[in-house]
């Protein structure tokens, strides 16, 4: 196990692939662990890339401080453990809490980004984000960890993942109460408790950016992830088919598939970031992984889009 | 140090793949976490008799009876060794425990808001979240049988009362450097460890 120290702190990092290839770097959810990206990292590796994964502090097995995390350290965080390995530059995703991370880096590090992955994420709250939030915070400090598990999967995933995943969403949630400490993920929830929208601040992320949304995300739904569109100008929003906010987990080839294209664009000069919108295949074999939205994507009801 | 820690918590993990926790294993485990929730209900038995603001004392007043429910469970729970020499291993853990926490410096006087009682909630924060043992056991152990689950309803309600010293840590207005803080903090969470990691040892020796 890798670890790399910072302020006192062990931070737990996952790096493999061949030396010289372009990094990815991938940042957690709120919940997650470095395993979660095992999958992309194989994946990945196979398709010419380098792959970075770490536990922020208070996940996994990164040290998890008690009084308190301070949300504005995790870029720096990053950009540490980025100069520790000796990494000038990277494609940085993350989702949901992981998300924010990534967007932030790109402000704060414009130099170190090659290109910008946000998932499943948020620059500002609306009434509905704010209470589901407060609600989930709720549920684990009354309830229990669990619980918070309990309320997260019919956020997180479609009912046919729930229903072909039924024999092992036990088991699912008995690890994630094991590798988690409840009052470490409360602490992360709480680095965000003040949080102030950051949309004004997308302006200044120049560097390429491909913007996920499950199509059914109910949590970061399709408004959030278009005020992304609307104020990164080197952007493309993907929306990925059939699955809700934890799609890195749902259809990880798909994934996968859309990242490693991405990234190839943009190695080879073929990105066009236009704020376009596109929609990902759902086969993970298609020969085309993505194809341009023809509808109206903010709407629910399926209005002709009019630009 | 972590990796130290991390390497015992891997091997009691191996170990509980393999073994079930037999009455041995059962009455160490229970010696140590009973010792430990009388411990801390002990300390807050002062609480019912000492003027406090109704917001802590409530608090407090529902760890000190959920402490009691807890361990009194476990006495029912478990499977009680036959086996006198466990009986001494574990005396002798318990006065290595009162020996290293010097909880009993906590019992002396009344609570008030002062470094004393910062350095009993930090104490009582690492019994409550330094020592898990589901973590140890595979994700699909069976909890229905009483020990287990007196185990996973302990640790599930840890992170209920744990609130109580959560919100006192950060929120509590002290005369104390935040530095200060953490040292204290993670020097009980050193000492709970360590004496969590002796218990996984000598559990793993039976």
């Amino acid at each position: 196990m890798a670890i790399f120290t910072y302020n006192d702190h062990d931070i737990h990092y996952e790096f493999s692939g061949e030396p010289d290839t372009p990094v990815i770097t991938f940042i957690n959810g709120l919940t997650q662990r470095t395993d979660h990206w095992i999958q992309y990292a194989k994946n990945l590796n196979k398709a010419g890339y380098r792959v970075l994964s770490y536990d922020l502090l208070g996940q996994g097995t990164s040290s998890k401080p008690v009084l308190f995390i301070d949300f504005n350290e995790n870029p720096k965080i990053l950009a540490a453990l980025l100069d520790h390995l000796r990494i000038q530059q990277t494609y940085v995703a993350g989702v949901s809490f992981g998300g924010i991370i990534v967007l932030h880096f790109g402000i704060e590090y414009p130099d170190r980004v090659k290109g910008l992955i946000p998932m499943s994420c948020f620059t500002e709250m609306d009434g509905q984000l704010r209470y589901i939030g407060l609600n989930l915070y709720t549920g684990m400090v009354n309830v229990g960890f669990e619980y918070l598990v309990d309320l997260l999967i019919p956020i997180n995933f479609s009912s046919a993942w729930i229903e072909k995943n039924r024999e092992n969403i036990p088991l699912l949630k008995r690890t994630s109460f094991s590798y988690n400490d409840l009052y470490a993920i409360q602490n992360l929830i709480e680095s965000i408790r003040d949080f102030r929208p950051f949309t004004k601040e997308l302006g200044k992320i120049a560097c390429p950016t491909l913007i996920l949304n499950g199509e059914y995300d109910c949590l970061t739904p399709r408004w959030a992830h278009e005020v992304m569109r609307l104020n990164i100008s080197n952007s493309r929003l993907m929306i990925m088919q059939k699955v809700c906010h934890a799609f890195t987990i749902e259809i990880p080839d798909i994934t996968c598939r859309v990242i490693a294209d991405f990234a190839d664009q943009v190695e080879t000069g073929r990105w066009g970031g236009d704020k376009s919108v596109w929609i990902a295949a759902d086969d993970p074999a298609s020969e085309e992984i993505a194809f341009p939205c023809q509808g109206n994507h903010t709407r629910a009801v399926p209005f002709m889009k009019k630009y | 140090m972590q990796n130290h820690s991390q390497d015992i918590k891997a091997a009691a993990a191996e170990y509980f793949i393999k073994n079930q926790p037999g009455a041995d294993e059962q009455t160490k485990i229970s010696h140590f976490l009973i010792n430990v929730r009388n411990a801390n209900a002990m300390i807050l038995s002062k609480n019912e008799i000492q003027p406090l603001n109704w917001l802590p004392y409530s608090f407090l007043h529902k760890q000190y009876y959920k402490d009691l429910e807890l361990a009194t469970r476990l006495h029912k729970a478990t499977k009680w060794s036959y086996n006198p020499l466990v009986y001494a291993e574990a005396s002798r853990r318990n006065i290595d425990f009162w020996n290293k926490t010097k909880a009993h410096f906590f019992l002396m006087g009344f609570f008030s808001q002062d470094r004393t009682f910062f350095e009993y909630l930090a104490l009582s924060h690492a019994f409550m979240s330094e020592i898990r043992l589901i973590p140890l056991f595979p994700a699909d152990y069976p909890i229905d049988e009483p020990f287990m689950a007196a185990l996973y309803d302990a640790e599930v309600e840890n992170g209920r009362q744990i609130q109580t010293q959560i919100r006192l840590l950060k929120d509590m207005d002290l005369p104390i450097s935040r530095n200060e803080k953490e040292a204290i903090i993670n020097e009980k969470r050193k000492i709970v460890a360590g004496l969590f990691e002796n218990l996984l040892q000598s559990v793993c020796r039976s």
